[in-house]
């Protein structure tokens, strides 16, 4: 039965509902480029969302731990074989997910008797400039969203990732209006938490169309910091360094945060 | 047809931790060669260790100084006056190389890449222990093409080690892949009987004993070691006091890897060598 075409349009419609119902509780990430680097940020530790992949490329991922894991395995493997049969600089962010990580999904999600990936992925590569920076996230079916200006848009200098449309497409919004290219990190520290509090108020209730009051955010905010841990990471711009990734620690955000 | 390396392989299993597994795989890397054949008409004959060059390494009071000089030859020529026998691996290793230098700069890539895809699978870094486990290993792979004369290497590896109580850490190694660890001093190569002497002179009658010598100090004993060795050995470059091409000496510390400055090298050679 399957194989008739309109079964089979009708088994990817079930399977994208079902896995956008596994994701929707995610927990947001935010990546901002500023002028030192690409900021990852997200908070509540109870798993690690933010990784490194290779030397100007870091992955953050919600979705089930399992197949976060072996996509996760497989960037890492890739660019560290080409890396070492090329050169560093040679591993591309957008060779990468276009020619090996994209096809596979859409396979995986498309072929209905097998398991797809139920994870949802954003990557940066940071650049010289904040003009060279690259966001990509790829949703669980090999689709792939840039950064790069359209018709529509502007360039942007961050990416976000969350649970639901309607969340990412807020902190988007927030950030559109909030967050330039050539912030400190102190900014750029703070515009992350707000469009964190802002995707995640978001996921708790079920018809926000309107971002939040700036005084309901601040609370929000308050409130989750009180009670979770901050995980987020650098990719830092310095070039003198070739391994740019670097943990930050809950404890040397802290001082930074604007209350 | 030849697969580009970023290829997702559809079978992925997601379990390969170890890098060499993973190169060997995908047919980059040479396989181990465990069973060397001798080549036919050929007599047996007893292998020459040929690794023409002086390597130094030792514990000072800012950590570890490893030193080489830059002469590279192919029988009895000089084929390159600035060769890089001192490289690092990580922010805090340091491997240093006798012998030949197509095999070794291929071993410093893999051990690089190989601690680099552990810490970024495994989400932890490598321990020390694992690391200078893994150059053995690397030897041990590369000792059938030793056997059939190409490609010997014998490394020196220092590193500082900050768990379980931070110290430098120093090991030398045979061709075969067995590895000491040096509690004062180490050095390779063609030129190293000499600079043996005289680190073991130093360290046991000299003013102090090296670990306690100030880093001034400790670069002009490297410097006049390796001026010694290359008063005897010709494949040892020492000091070209014309080209002014001084010897590569980098230092690890808990603070990671510092590389000497040619003009403070100069300094201190004019000052106590010259």
């Amino acid at each position: 039965m399957i194989e008739e075409p309109y079964r089979w349009v009708e088994a990817i419609a079930n399977r994208r509902e079902y896995i956008e119902a596994q994701l929707a509780p995610g927990s947001p990430i935010a990546a901002l480029g500023y002028r030192d680097g690409i900021l990852f940020l997200t908070l509540g530790k109870t798993r690690q969302k933010i990784f490194e992949i290779y030397d100007r490329i870091a992955m953050g991922a919600i979705g089930h731990p399992g197949d976060i894991e072996r996509l996760r395995m497989a960037a890492i493997e890739l660019a560290s074989t080409e890396g070492f049969s090329r050169s560093a600089t040679d591993v591309s962010l957008r060779r990468l997910v276009h020619y090996s990580l994209s096809p596979v999904m859409k396979t995986a999600f498309e072929q209905i008797y097998g398991p797809p990936y139920l994870a949802r992925m954003l990557f940066a590569e940071v650049g010289e400039r904040p003009d060279d920076d690259l966001f990509l996230r790829v949703e669980y079916d090999g689709e792939i969203t840039t950064n790069g200006a359209t018709y529509a848009q502007a360039r942007q200098d961050f990416a976000v990732l969350s649970g639901t449309q309607q969340s990412r497409e807020l902190m988007e919004a927030f950030l559109k209006t909030q967050h330039a290219p050539d912030a400190s990190f102190e900014a750029a520290l703070n515009s992350a938490l707000d469009a964190w509090s802002i995707g995640h108020m978001t996921l708790q209730t079920n018809d926000a169309k309107e971002l939040p009051e700036r005084a309901a955010v601040t609370k929000y905010r308050k409130e989750q910091l009180a009670n979770s841990g901050i995980e987020a990471a650098l990719l830092e711009r310095d070039a003198g360094r070739a391994i740019r990734y670097r943990l930050l620690s809950d404890t040397e955000l802290r001082s930074l945060i604007n209350d | 047809m030849e697969r580009s390396p970023v290829a997702f392989d559809q079978n992925f299993s997601g379990t390969a931790s170890d890098f060499l597994t993973l190169l060997r795989s995908k047919g980059l890397l040479a396989p181990a060669l465990v069973n060397p054949v001798p080549q036919a008409g050929t007599p047996q004959k007893t292998w020459q260790p040929t690794e023409a060059t002086t390597i130094l390494a030792f514990k000072f009071s800012g950590g570890v100084l490893v030193a080489g000089d830059r002469r590279a030859t192919a029988g009895n020529t000089v084929v390159y006056d600035r060769a890089d026998k001192v490289l690092e691996i990580d922010r805090h290793s340091i491997m240093a190389i006798a012998g030949v230098p197509a095999t070794a700069w291929e071993m410093a890539r893999v051990l690089e890449h190989s601690f680099q895809f552990f810490r970024r699978t495994q989400l932890q870094e490598m321990s020390v222990d694992g690391k200078v486990r893994a150059l053995s290993k690397l030897l041990r792979d590369n000792f059938g093409f030793v056997m059939q004369g190409v490609g010997v290497v014998v490394p020196i590896f220092a590193t500082y080690d900050s768990h379980p109580k931070p110290e430098a850490r120093l090991y030398f190694y045979d061709a075969m892949g067995a590895q000491f660890e040096a509690t004062d001093y180490a050095a390779t190569g063609s030129g190293s009987p000499a600079v043996r002497g005289i680190l073991y002179y130093e360290n046991t009658w000299g003013m102090k004993p090296l670990q306690q010598l100030n880093e001034e100090k400790a670069i002009s004993i490297a410097l006049r070691a390796l001026d010694t060795a290359a008063e005897s050995d010709t494949s040892t470059g020492g000091v070209d006091r014309s080209g002014k091409v001084y010897p590569l000496i980098k230092i690890v510390s808990r603070e990671g890897i510092t590389t000497l400055p040619e003009s403070k090298i100069a300094a201190v050679f004019k000052e106590t060598v010259a």
